[in-house]
């Protein structure tokens, strides 16, 4: 049982709601198609800039998790003296980083913590927008 | 789980030039009125058919494995994981899309 269903059930129990809204809440956190077993698909980057000489200019990318995934299981066939040097070269910019650690165990969990990514950049004249969905 | 295993299989493109000019309502109640609707002067949509590339590159393919294969020991890469790789990266590319519009074009692209 999630903390939600338990919550509903632990203020129906308390009398704080009505057996009534307790369905109608139930209901809802069953239909909550954000809620945390919910899969992400796709990576969007939202672009909209307003360019003196160009004009406005809008971009919009999807990119599907798959993608993601395949790009980072590539990171797997990279043969052993080219992962040292790419490990020496992110240590040689201040990144502690081994992409000796990306394996497909931990690729899951890579992926599922960018649910809560969120980036927004407004300035005057473009505003750019990266999330999942 | 079929979408996640197989390679795009065709792509659609839309491609709409020239400058964007207001467009007229049809509608017999307010003719001539001039609306925001997007109306281009160059628009065309084309549906490509990439399995058929694929059919034309699976011979190459063939063809190739044993110079890739003689290539991949030589450079210390493992083989078949490569592969595995590029045809991951391959399948999921599917559902892709792409849109750029600025007032002259907008182009949308869509791997199905």
């Amino acid at each position: 049982m999630n903390d939600n269903r338990r919550q509903i059930l632990d203020m129906l129990a308390g009398n704080k709601i009505t057996a009534a809204e307790a369905e109608r809440l139930l209901n809802a956190v069953e239909c909550d198609p954000a809620g945390a077993g919910a899969k992400m698909k796709y990576l969007r980057v939202l672009v909209d800039t307003n360019d003196p000489l160009d004009g406005p200019t809008k971009v919009n990318v999807r990119v599907p998790m798959q993608l993601l995934r395949a790009g980072v299981k590539l990171t797997g066939v990279i043969p052993t003296r080219a992962r040292d040097e790419v490990n020496a070269a992110l240590r040689k910019e201040g990144i502690a980083f081994d992409i000796n650690n990306v394996t497909p165990q931990n690729l899951e969990e890579m992926i599922e913590q960018l649910r809560d990514l969120s980036v927004d950049v407004d300035n005057e004249n473009t505003k750019v927008r990266v999330y999942c969905e | 789980m079929k979408g996640e295993i197989l390679p795009p299989l065709w792509a659609t493109v839309h491609v709409q030039a020239g400058e964007r000019r207001p467009a007229k309502v049809r509608s017999g109640f307010a003719s001539g009125r001039a609306t925001d609707q997007k109306a281009w002067r160059f628009a065309i949509r084309l549906w490509l058919p990439l399995f058929l590339l694929w059919l034309l590159l699976l011979p190459l393919l063939i063809l190739a494995l044993p110079i890739l294969f003689i290539a991949a020991i030589i450079f210390g890469i493992r083989f078949w994981k490569s592969l595995s790789a590029v045809f991951g990266l391959l399948a999921g590319s599917r559902g892709t899309e792409v849109e750029v519009e600025n007032p002259g074009a907008r182009i949308f692209v869509k791997l199905h």
